[in-house]
């Protein structure tokens, strides 16, 4: 096949590829995006969710592609990502087109201003290169785009109200709000959720199905980005699975060699080169690039590239109520506790948020009671008590980035032959002593919740978030980071991150509006900067 | 009547009327409202655009005819208009140039309207809209429809330009309804079936008419094709809300029917249509056995694809699968809807069961929107044609009229639009036509003048100067 070209190539499908190659296509530039993996309808993810006997696996729905695996855990572990410890990092993402955002809770949080100064503020971490004022209008993009609502007073000025009201309260979170009050604010996240119609999309009708799947799209994906960048006029190639980008003398990136399904090679040319493939398989790609002039991979003169893995471990608490709740009518996420994002307390322990779920109990309890060998009246009475009464609130901790918390090469292959991601991870003293302190307000909450049965999760346990992100860093300093402020590898010229793996701190919230908005701002600079060369260059041929 | 005629006579020899003509705000109100009843605003703003400054493009069966700007601009829209030019506008169908308008502009329901009330609109029109100073661009609809002139034959033939006139037999109330369901509301434009130059059907009124994929279903008063199972007070509810439980719901043209113009109508008038329509002329379609919301009970079929694998190629999906993956989600495994009726049960469900999967298809195509937040999404870029072809027959089967099939193929032509009209190719055959008998006599005529220099071919009869 002759090689395709085009003026930017994105690589990955996912929200902030797509988002990224939407903004470029929507300025009239050419835009080729290659996704490892295919492209799947909504209606068959649906489809294969409800036919699942493992409803509560949120990955049933999402095999991996033979051509494009990604880790699955259940059953059984597939072995794709490699765990070189001490501490698991078992991170769940999607290689198919839209990418992982197909099954989230879709929380779009912005930092709080405090998160972009950490080591100046409180010695701990490193800082950003921009200011929250910087992204602010990012952010504000990035929630036009996807459709986010949410409380007003979660510790993240505004300068434009939400583009939509919150979601109705449920019943649950509502009671929640009020046994706690006077001592917790329980408020209503910012997610990426319809309200009312939005975009043409409609708004939640409570299916509790957010992961793994919205079936009728009130809240924002990655597929609907892809189909949006479509529209704008970008190509997307799915089961295109980039394993090298290749260079010039000079350093320059001129083109990505990827895999079809029968391992078919292909060469695809372009003027700038925007790698979008996640905080896993991006560095991974990175590394798998090494040449003779780069032996360490592309972007890392640093040693740089994939250090600094950082997610959002979490700790918790499940315990019954005293009032009949009856989680799972809303959305699976809806209310947290900010109060403890920012604070005096940074220099000595991570900051967090405190989750409530609102997922149906019936599904976890029937397989409980059932293994534990309780039938008939028995059964019928302690379901109900449990759907009924049963809530649960997790830590969402923050990590710091550590250069030895990394994703290097396995030496194991994959299908296609290609280098596995192996992941090395730990969780630190900072984290720990954060869970400490959100152990106390899990015994309060419990307290005032007249909670009984009261089960935390084992110390030392911690839960992956599957946000991960640090691995691509962004800074000022070519030494100690991979990429500039606008995702532009500080080793090559015409190489971009759009990624979460570009956040050089972790903060607590899910990373994905970070991302995203990090991404926008990083077009919005493309296209004054590298756009308008380009379009001289296109001139003086 | 005489002080009508004196109004009208006031009016055309007043020079052009400026906006300072002596309307009171009575009048323009009652303008305003009339300009609501007759939804001049569906087609006269585009999606996001000014009021009245047109520009929305509307496929018809003969091309895209995009609506002008009816505004108060002096030099865009109707600001020039004296009352004169404003009513052969709107009753009989002429610009203020001359030219001859396009039936997609309802004059011939308009024509209905009293002296009285145009004068209302007039009012309104140059006193209460905003003049906005652009131009739409024009319609160009292919040959020989561009030729504009065509109409005027075409209003002599259908155009009845008598305004209405009560029926003393009937309650005031019936005669409102009459007169808004000819006049203004323009009912009959889409739900009279049209003839073969698309013309409104005189005999058979409101007895159902496809429009551009969609089909506006038969509302005349028949128990078992039109609305005579349906009472008033149903009736009423639907016009204002799009929803009657149990019944229908309104989508594609309708449901913007309702949102532009028959929700904003005060309920006497909605009742007065309600009332009138029950009392059409009952015309009943042979296809139809019982009404299109008396199918269908709860069920459901999910059972049986547990555990069952999703077919290797989509297409070959069964209907419950479909139905699984696509519509249980709102409408519920077993088609009942959501408890409060907002997400509407698919048996008892006109959509359903009818006697053609229209509206159904169309539907799921397109999605349906409405006031204030009404919105099924669209379908059409998640189903093949194949899968919404097993999808729909499934549905009609399960849960509604289970002799309304589709296939696969006319699924592909509602995708694009509906059936084109043959009048394009009867027209163009007929110009044909035309245009060989000029050529016969042109040629019969060039044979005689050149026979005439012969002297034994004079022809006495001929008249000179020719």
């Amino acid at each position: 096949m002759a090689d395709q070209a085009a003026d930017f190539i994105v690589i990955g499908s996912g929200i902030m590829g797509s988002l990224v190659a939407r903004r470029l296509a929507e300025s009239g530039a050419s835009v080729l995006i290659l996704e490892a993996g295919p492209r799947v309808t909504r209606g068959e993810l649906v489809a294969r969710f409800r036919n699942s006997p493992r409803r509560s696996d949120w990955m049933s729905p999402y095999p991996p592609s033979p051509w494009a695996p990604h880790p699955v855990y259940k059953p059984q572990d597939n072995g794709y990502l490699v765990q070189a410890g001490p501490y698991p990092y078992p991170a769940e993402y999607i290689r198919q087109v839209g990418g992982t955002t197909w099954h989230w809770a879709a929380h779009a949080w912005r930092n709080v201003p405090n998160d972009f100064r950490i080591k100046s503020l409180y010695d701990v971490g490193i800082d950003w290169p921009f200011s929250y004022d910087e992204l602010e209008p990012f952010y504000q993009q990035a929630e036009e785009l996807m459709g986010v609502s949410g409380a007003p007073n979660t510790g993240s000025p505004r300068a434009k109200p939400f583009p939509m009201e919150p979601v109705a309260e449920p019943f649950a979170m509502r009671r929640i709000r009020e046994r706690l009050a006077g001592s917790f604010d329980v408020v209503s996240n910012t997610t990426a959720r319809n309200s009312r119609s939005y975009d043409g999309r409609p708004p939640c009708c409570g299916n509790n199905s957010c992961q793994p799947i919205c079936p009728i799209d009130a809240q924002y994906h990655g597929g609907i980005a892809a189909a949006s960048a479509e529209a704008a006029g970008a190509k997307l190639l799915p089961d295109a699975n980039v394993f090298r980008l290749e260079h010039d003398t000079a350093g320059r990136i001129v083109a990505a060699h990827y895999f079809d399904p029968d391992k078919g090679a292909h060469r695809v040319t372009g003027g700038t080169f925007i790698v979008a493939a996640n905080g896993i398989e991006s560095p991974r790609l990175m590394l798998l690039s090494a040449s003779d002039k780069y032996p360490a991979g592309l972007a890392n003169s640093s040693d740089m590239m994939g250090r600094n893995l950082m997610d959002h471990p979490s700790t918790s608490l499940t315990f019954d109520a005293e009032d009949a709740l009856w989680l799972g009518r809303g959305p699976q996420s809806p209310s947290s506790i900010n109060t403890m994002r920012d604070g005096t307390f940074r220099p000595d322990h991570a900051p967090y948020r405190l989750d409530f779920t609102n997922i149906s109990r019936v599904d976890n309890a029937t397989r409980a009671l059932i293994s534990a060998g309780i039938y008939g009246p028995e059964f019928e009475k302690r379901l109900r008590q449990t759907a009924a009464h049963e809530m649960n609130v997790k830590t969402v901790l923050e990590v710091l980035p550590h250069p030895d918390r990394r994703v290097t090469l396995s030496d194991q292959k994959d299908a296609m032959g290609l280098r596995k991601p192996q992941v090395h991870y730990a969780i630190d003293d900072y984290t720990r002593r954060g869970s400490a302190s959100g152990k106390r307000d899990f015994q309060r909450i419990a307290d005032l919740m007249g909670g009984t049965n009261l089960r935390f999760s084992k110390d030392g346990d911690y839960a992956n978030n599957q946000h991960i992100c640090g691995t691509m860093s962004m800074g000022n300093d070519p030494r100690t980071s991979v990429c500039d402020g606008y995702g532009r590898a500080h080793d090559h010229e015409n190489l971009f991150f759009a990624s979460t793996g570009v956040l050089p701190t972790s903060g607590t919230c899910n990373s994905t509006e970070n991302g995203v908005a990090v991404a926008l701002r990083s077009v919005h600079h493309i296209l004054g900067a590298v756009a308008p060369v380009a379009a001289r260059n296109a001139v003086s041929l | 009547m005489r002080i009508q005629a004196l109004l009208i006579l006031v009016a055309l020899l007043a020079p052009p009327l400026s906006p300072a003509r002596a309307a009171d705000d009575a009048e323009v109100k009652r303008g305003g409202y009339l300009a609501i009843a007759s939804d001049c605003t569906a087609c006269h703003t585009a999606p996001g655009g000014q009021p009245m400054a047109g520009g929305l493009r509307m496929a018809s069966p003969l091309g895209t005819i995009v609506s002008t700007n009816i505004s108060p601009s002096q030099e865009h829209g109707i600001g020039r208009y004296s009352f004169a030019q404003f009513d052969r506008a709107v009753r009989h169908g002429i610009r203020g140039d001359g030219a001859r308008l396009y039936p997609a502009m309802p004059y011939t329901a308009y024509a209905k309207l009293t002296d009285q009330d145009m004068l209302a609109l007039y009012a309104y029109f140059m006193t209460a809209v905003r003049p906005v100073e652009t131009s739409p661009e024009h319609t160009r609809l292919p040959f020989p429809f561009n030729m504009r002139l065509s109409m005027a034959g075409w209003n002599i033939l259908f155009l009845d330009s008598g305004t209405f006139v009560s029926d003393p037999k009937h309650t005031s109330e019936w005669n409102r309804g009459a007169y808004l369901v000819q006049g203004a509301a323009h009912c009959g434009s889409c739900h009279t079936p049209r003839g073969f130059l698309m013309q409104e059907k005189s005999g058979q009124p409101m007895a159902g008419s496809a429009l551009g994929g969609w089909f506006a279903p038969n509302i005349t008063s028949d128990a078992i094709s039109g609305i005579g199972g349906w009472s008033v007070e149903e009736l009423t509810t639907y016009l204002r809300t799009g929803h009657a439980p149990g019944k229908a719901q309104a989508a594609g043209p309708m449901a913007e029917a309702i949102d532009a113009s028959l929700r904003h109508m005060n309920e006497a008038d909605l009742r007065a249509i309600a009332v009138y329509l029950k009392s059409v002329a009952p015309v009943r379609n042979s296809a139809d056995s019982r009404p299109a919301f008396a199918w269908g009970t709860a069920g459901d079929d999910l059972p049986s694809i547990r555990g069952v694998g999703l077919p290797g190629n989509l297409d070959e999906m069964t209907g419950p699968q479909l139905y699984d993956a696509h519509c249980a989600s709102c409408h519920q495994s077993q088609g009942q809807g959501s408890f409060d009726g907002a997400l509407p049960s698919l048996f008892h469900n006109a959509a359903l069961g009818r006697s053609r999967a229209d509206n159904l298809v169309m539907v799921i195509l397109n999605g349906l929107r409405r006031h204030p937040d009404v919105n099924m999404p669209a379908f059409g870029h998640a189903l093949s044609d194949i899968q919404l072809a097993t999808l729909s027959n499934y549905l009609t089967s399960k849960w509604g009229n289970p002799q309304t099939q589709i296939t696969a193929k006319e699924i592909g032509t509602l995708r694009a639009g509906g059936a084109p009209s043959p009048l394009l190719l009867l027209a163009r055959g007929g110009m044909l036509l035309i245009a060989i008998l000029l050529i016969v006599a042109l040629v019969w005529w060039q044979y005689r003048r050149l026979s005439k220099r012969q002297p034994q071919a004079i022809d006495p009869a001929h008249t000179p100067g020719e």
